[in-house]
């Protein structure tokens, strides 16, 4: 007790530096979480957290036993699985696609235009999505009238958007994953390229031995950090973009959107509450896995 | 390399077109955005959205700034983004100061209490029973700046570029009786200019998109930021839309042109400044993937 406050006193300023920060955290991410109580409470505004009543498990009972929990689960986790698989693979493929780019004049300018789409909120996203898909106006259908195809009724066909959701998350974050790995090709020892030629490599070689292997501890990181977050919806997105059209919720009714709506559309607490604990455990151990699995391969980048 | 390549090759036109391709489809919505907002609301009801209208007008943009709902929603987000930005960083990085210094004691129990919040929260309901019911943030502009204050993976990224300054020439600054404020304000940041310039981005970028507090906590319309005002447009347009027939009836109003007028408002500000700030972006995502 007595070394604590002398090392209090001895850093007095660098602990008052920090107490603004602390204090952040402490207010907007400790203290909510007595509030978890609520799942497990039949809450009202009234009584507040610990006056309402216990109901048990009830909460989740609702939610489970519905069809919800499995619909919305498995489009969080659905979602989330493509946009990892196919956003790396593109975002790799662009990396050594732009490496491999001899002008850096180009190279650059390339970079600049697909990173462009990270810039924009999830809103102006939505809009493009409408611009695109609207089935009076929208470019696509206009496109499908060029081949004389009949146009789509997109807004309320469920079958197309995940597909969709995937295309716009490529859209929007190849850019910064192309950067991240390009990083990583670019601090590869160019030795290892000048011994390749000497043994008469060409680029496909050179690609394939050289540069994929180099980058497969980046991947592997970026990856495990993404499956860490699996279990949390792409809220902003896909909000923007399905907003409150019941016709497309089947396949893009993903937790977190599902906890808006009971909450803002609904004014229901406590199951919503139940939920999202359901959620934030689940992603806490989806976190732990990853990161053990990240220690395995690579003990340097474990997060802790 | 040291071999000889030819200058022009099958295999650079091939990469080219691919780069290129793919650069059409991240920049052509942004195109037609622009060129919908400036064409005629016939032009779009009679050929649907096109990158070439058949005329053009200004009427949306005539319509969206005829009210100060713009106005007053460019200075909500104006001044959020403003004061979110400088406090969170200066919060993030008088935290990030204390985090890497050698001699204080409890700087891994301080990461520790940090890092817990990013692995695990209570959930969105007791975060927003918590943030109206007892910090009475509802509706107020407290409320769209504090509960994304500080973005503790900032912090860590501040935090490891303080750690690798060279640490002899802050202890000999202290050895000449320099204080830790000193030491913070001129030794600290002017030497992590390009991380403290990258996280004053990562932050402004953060709010000026930011639409999810206001949908949580803003009900007053004088406190919508733009991006709020955008999405309340787009779902009552959407609306309209799944309504058919009611559309008909308002065709005098140029709402679709007008939607798309609102998209470049809200996205101007942040074009305009693009070509300059984009480089500490990467700067700043490639320090992240070296060091993180």
């Amino acid at each position: 007790m007595k070394g604590m406050f002398n090392e209090l006193s001895r850093n007095k300023w660098y602990y008052l530096m920090a107490l603004p920060g602390l204090l952040y955290f402490l207010v907007f991410c400790y203290l909510p979480l007595p509030g978890i109580l609520i799942a497990f409470k039949d809450y009202n505004f009234k009584d507040g957290i610990f006056g309402s009543r216990w109901v048990g498990l009830q909460n989740f009972a609702f939610y489970f036993q519905g069809d919800y929990a499995w619909r919305t689960t498995f489009n969080t986790l659905f979602i989330n699985a493509n946009y990892i698989i196919f956003g790396t693979i593109i975002a790799v493929a662009f990396a050594i696609l732009l490496n491999e780019i001899r002008k850096s004049f180009f190279r650059r300018m390339y970079q600049s235009l697909m990173f462009l789409p990270y810039f924009f909120s999830a809103i102006v996203v939505g809009n493009f999505v409408y611009l695109m898909f609207s089935s009076k106006f929208g470019l696509f259908n206009q496109l499908r009238s060029l081949i004389d195809q009949a146009p789509i009724d997109w807004y309320s066909a469920p079958g197309y958007w995940v597909s969709i959701l995937v295309g716009v998350y490529i859209w929007k974050n190849t850019g910064y994953a192309v950067i991240l790995y390009l990083a990583t090709i670019i601090g590869i020892d160019n030795e290892l390229y000048e011994a390749a030629a000497l043994d008469g490599a060409n680029r496909w070689q050179n690609i394939r031995y050289i540069t994929l292997p180099l980058l497969v501890p980046t991947i592997t990181i970026v990856t495990l950090l993404a499956v860490g977050k699996i279990f949390y919806g792409d809220f902003q997105t896909i909000y923007s973009i399905v907003g409150d059209n019941g016709l497309l919720y089947e396949t893009t009714d993903v937790i977190d959107t599902y906890v808006f709506r009971a909450v803002k559309n609904v004014g229901d607490i406590s199951m919503p509450a139940a939920v999202g604990l359901y959620q934030s455990v689940c992603g806490f151990l989806f976190v732990l896995g990853c990161n053990w699995a990240v220690k395995k391969i690579n003990n340097d980048n474990a997060l802790f | 390399m040291s071999i000889r390549k030819p200058r022009y090759s099958i295999s650079q036109a091939i990469l080219h077109a691919v780069a290129i391709a793919f650069c059409a489809f991240t920049t052509i919505p942004f195109v037609l955005t622009i060129m919908v907002s400036i064409s005629g609301e016939s032009s779009v009801i009679k050929n649907g959205y096109s990158i070439f209208p058949e005329n053009f007008s200004l009427n949306a943009y005539r319509l969206i700034f005829s009210g100060d709902e713009i106005w007053k929603g460019y200075m909500v987000s104006i001044t959020v983004t403003a004061i979110g930005t400088g406090l969170g960083l200066l919060l993030s990085a008088m935290l990030a100061n204390t985090m890497a210094r050698q001699k204080v004691k409890y700087r891994n129990g301080i990461a520790l209490f940090i890092f817990i919040t990013m692995i695990f929260s209570a959930g969105l309901v007791p975060w927003y029973i918590f943030v109206t019911k007892y910090l009475h943030l509802k509706d107020t502009l407290a409320a769209l700046i504090l509960p994304m204050l500080i973005n503790p993976f900032h912090v860590f990224l501040i935090r490891n570029y303080f750690k690798s300054l060279p640490q002899a020439l802050i202890e000999s600054a202290e050895m000449e009786g320099a204080g830790p404020f000193y030491v913070f304000m001129k030794i600290m940041l002017p030497l992590s200019t390009p991380i403290i310039a990258t996280v004053a981005l990562f932050y402004s970028l953060a709010y000026w998109n930011d639409w999810g507090l206001a949908l949580w906590l803003i009900d007053n319309r004088e406190l919508y930021p733009l991006q709020f005002i955008l999405f309340k447009i787009q779902s009552m347009i959407n609306y309209m839309s799944t309504q058919g027939n009611l559309v008909s009836g308002n065709q005098a109003l140029p709402t679709e042109t007008a939607q798309m007028a609102m998209v470049l408002v809200t996205i101007g500000p942040i074009i305009l400044v693009y070509p300059f700030i984009q480089r500490y972006f990467v700067k700043g995502i490639m320090i992240g993937a070296v060091k993180g």
